[in-house]
């Protein structure tokens, strides 16, 4: 196992298409760089075998973003973030997917929810970038774009970006399906306080359905009640309900605060 | 100003060396009367309140720092400095100066007699004043004055300071004025052994040297020796000189060549060797130590944004409860940073809101207490909340927080355009903060102040005039945005998709609600917490009322003796003088 090895599978990954070949391919280029004590950087890597494990990492990172792989490719991430890390007179920065990568990757904590981890992620961005700003970049400019849009609830700029297929490169497109999902069921929890009713032909733009059929089976998995050819909120009845109950719980509250008061200057007195 | 300081007007501008050598971001900030009147009376304990920041972001740092006048005064003042001290030769400061470093041994010595760290804390606050007259000459000559020359300690030292030959040459004199000056002390010529406790605060003086003549390489190397010398001793005495001693040595490493953004930085390679110290301090109960490597580890994090480490660090380590109120702000700020970038600003305000407060209020601490109440600021603003519109008449805050004033009032009237004005105008000044991408998560903010402004003062709006208010690209993002304020909460109001209208709900009587008893609660429970900390932090002498018990219990028998030797009448005046002498 040496480094001509390395750069032996490493040709053989670039040419490989099919998944299974790869994901054998990867292994094998694992168990090479374990070998050649490369899987993280160390001091005395030399710059070629760091760059041929930037390579094999970025190819598996990729490639388990296209098998819909969430957890693989966040394994590899973290691999790379030692290699990322490197100055550059050590490891080449040039060609390599880092930007891609990193966008993926905060396309993924997007998709996923993590919010905290994303803006964890954006912060080291911002101080690591040299010249230019973060959301000029074509990869990172995407995810943090979406980012904003979602926060603040522009759920028809999100809809439109992903539509209109701009995506920045074609392992972007996998997150879409995801968002979609993600954001209709954003759009349906603040309609179901914020409107009244719907009629069902404009709910169908509201939630970037395709047809009314989709509404109505829509409609019912969140349990909403359609009468007349419009949508009806359950859950907004029960809101009022609880007033009773919250009347009792706020008097005893009160009345345990002005005991505690008392107790604690009878201790200063 | 010159009267203030007793010894040599060229002294003066040091304090500004000083500033520009600790704390680079704040100076800028820092208002210029202000570092006039800091005078050595308002430096006392709270000097080491340096304050820390992570380092501004962009890659302008690795440049040279300053780029304001300030700056540039702060750097001339320096070099007019150094050059006065070495050009002429004043005796009484140096005999003066020397003095003042001795004066600190008996301190010491007291610390490890009474197992008291408050004496070797008042040695050290007593570097801020030295600190000034400080040169390797002073410093070669307290060391042969202090130890025997065949010191392998003495040595080190010696040729860390680049004295060894000159100070060597002449020992026979120094002893005799060992016998002249310390008449006071047990000044005789047994060779008296040096604790451990002086080693080490001779090492921070020359670490404080290094630091302010800039020679950074070597001050890390010398300061690495030191914290290893000190990891080797167990001596609780030592707690609180050793935290100061991790100190400057981090402070060293920030600012050697690739400069703390970078990932190759030194600071990264010595976050092992503070590790390790804090397992050490973990280990051996050594608060000090403790609290001040997690806050250096907290700073050495943040610095080139490892923020998930950061995070890790304070999940798995305990911050000591009663570590010295400097370390427990610079915690909580620190806390109170990252909190707000994990978007949990509940708890980042919390802590900010105790780091500000417990920031101590002198003047030399001033730039912290600015740095922590921007932060604060802009959390207090992504909380939806309006800040009190006195912080920013402070008078030691109200130059800093300018851009910030500016910021608040875009977001309160929730004026987009305004807000990406002033985002854009002052935007080098918020990267430099460290607040830049916290303030562009405000957009959100300022859109949803708009919408509930809007819906405050009109019962029905349609969607297309809220659209145009808000200077948004749609009316459908008009809608989705207004749906979305009404599920946070942000407003009560419905929509009408049909006529394209946002309707506002009737506003119901906040007394009738919970909020202002909630409010009184949370104040009470301050007043509260306040009390009790302040009980707590009240100080006794140590067996002092055992003290005064046996002094009562005997005092009582003496006059139970008195009353018996006067029924009996053989009492005379001998015994009672020996009585009191005994007393």
């Amino acid at each position: 196992m040496s480094e001509r090895d390395l750069q032996d599978v490493l040709r053989k990954l670039k040419s490989s298409h099919s998944y299974q070949d790869s994901l054998s391919l990867l292994s094998k280029a694992k168990i090479t760089l374990l070998k050649l004590h490369a899987l993280t950087p160390q001091p005395t890597t030399s710059p070629s075998i760091l760059h041929a494990a930037r390579e094999i990492f970025e190819a598996g990172a990729l490639l388990s973003i296209r098998a819909k792989d969430p957890d693989a490719f966040t394994r590899y991430v973290h691999q790379l973030t030692p290699f990322y890390e490197l100055p550059s007179e050590r490891l080449n920065p040039a060609n390599s997917e880092k930007n891609k990568i990193t966008g993926l990757y905060l396309l993924l904590l997007l998709t996923q929810g993590n919010y905290s981890g994303f803006h964890t992620e954006l912060e080291g961005l911002e101080l690591r970038q040299e010249g230019g700003l973060v959301e000029d970049d074509r990869f990172l400019g995407y995810p943090i774009k979406l980012e904003r849009w979602l926060m603040e609830g522009s759920y028809d700029l999100v809809w439109k970006a992903m539509a209109s297929r701009e995506v920045p490169s074609e392992e972007y497109g996998v997150f879409s399906e995801i968002l979609t999902s993600q954001i209709r069921n954003e759009i349906a929890s603040c309609s179901e306080t914020a409107y009244p009713s719907l009629p069902i032909s404009s709910t169908k733009d509201l939630l970037f359905l395709d047809s009314e059929g989709a509404v109505i089976s829509f409609a019912q998995s969140r349990g909403w009640d359609i009468k007349d050819g419009r949508i009806y909120f359950p859950n907004q009845a029960k809101a009022g309900v609880d007033e009773e109950g919250n009347e009792k719980v706020l008097s005893q509250m009160a009345i345990e605060n002005t005991l505690g008061y008392a107790r604690e200057l009878e201790t200063i007195v | 100003m010159p009267g203030k300081t007793p010894h040599t007007n060229g002294n003066d501008p040091v304090e500004n060396g000083i500033n520009g050598a600790e704390d680079i971001e704040m100076k800028d900030d820092a208002p210029n009367p202000l570092k006039a009147g800091k005078g050595k009376k308002a430096k006392e304990g709270e000097e080491e309140m340096t304050v820390v920041v992570p380092p501004s972001k962009g890659s302008k740092l690795s440049a040279p720092p300053p780029k304001d006048n300030e700056g540039d005064v702060a750097m001339d003042g320096f070099e007019e400095e150094s050059g006065a001290d070495t050009s002429a030769p004043k005796v009484d400061p140096v005999a003066q100066t020397i003095a003042d470093i001795k004066s600190n041994f008996p301190l010491l010595e007291r610390a490890v007699a009474l197992f008291d760290a408050r004496f070797s804390l008042r040695a050290l606050r007593s570097i801020s004043s030295i600190r000034k007259r400080l040169t390797p000459d002073i410093l070669a000559q307290v060391i042969a004055e202090t130890y025997p020359s065949t010191s392998p300690i003495a040595k080190s030292l010696l040729v860390a300071l680049d004295r060894e030959n000159i100070t060597f040459g002449k020992p026979v004199s120094s002893e005799m004025e060992i016998d002249v000056e310390s008449k006071t002390r047990n000044g005789k010529k047994e060779p008296k052994e040096i604790i451990p406790e002086i080693d080490v605060f001779l090492g921070i003086l020359t670490q404080i040297y290094y630091l302010d003549s800039k020679i950074n390489q070597q001050g890390a190397v010398f300061s690495s020796r030191l914290a290893e010398r000190i990891h080797s001793l167990n001596r609780r005495t030592l707690d609180s000189l050793s935290a100061r001693v991790y100190f400057y040595y981090s402070l060293f490493c920030e600012q050697l060549a690739p400069l703390p953004p970078s990932p190759s930085s030194p600071v990264v390679s010595i976050r092992p060797a503070l590790l390790a110290a804090l397992r050490t301090a973990v280990l051996r109960k050594d608060i000090e130590t403790q609290s001040a490597v997690i806050v250096l580890l907290l700073r050495n994090y943040l610095s080139t944004s490892h923020i998930t480490q950061a995070d890790l660090l304070i999940s798995h380590t305990r911050f000591p409860e009663n570590a010295s109120n400097t370390q427990v702000a610079r915690y909580l700020y620190y806390l109170g940073c990252i909190r707000a970038i994990q978007l949990r600003y509940t708890e980042a305000h919390e802590h900010l809101t105790a780091a500000t407060r417990k920031a101590p209020s002198s003047p030399s601490a001033a730039g912290f207490s600015q740095t922590a109440t921007k932060l604060l600021l802009v959390v207090e603003l992504l909380m939806g909340d309006i800040p009190d519109r006195a912080t920013f008449r402070i008078p030691s805050l109200e130059r800093a927080l300018q851009p910030y004033l500016h910021l608040v009032q875009a977001v309160r009237v929730g004026l987009l355009g305004e807000f990406e004005n002033v985002t854009r105008q002052y935007s080098d000044t918020f990267r430099r903060d460290g607040t830049y991408t916290l303030i562009l998560r405000l957009r959100q903010n300022v859109i949803k102040t708009g919408i509930r402004m809007m819906s405050l003062s009109y019962s029905r709006i349609s969607l297309r005039d809220i659209c145009i208010r808000l200077k948004l690209e749609s009316e459908e993002s008009a809608e989705y945005i207004v749906a979305k304020a009404i599920r946070d909460g942000v407003i009560e109001a419905s929509l009408d998709r049909e006529r394209g209208f946002m309707k506002s709900k009737e506003v119901g009587d906040v007394y009738a609600t919970r909020e202002p008893g909630e409010a009184f609660h949370d104040r009470i429970r301050a007043c509260l917490t306040l009390h009790d900390e302040s009980v707590k932090a009240m100080r006794f002498p140590m067996n002092q009322h055992r003290l005064e018990l046996k002094n009562a219990q005997e005092a009582r028998e003496r006059e139970r003796e008195m009353a018996k030797e006067i029924q009996d009448g053989d009492l005379d005046e001998d015994d009672l003088g020996g009585e009191f002498e005994g007393m």
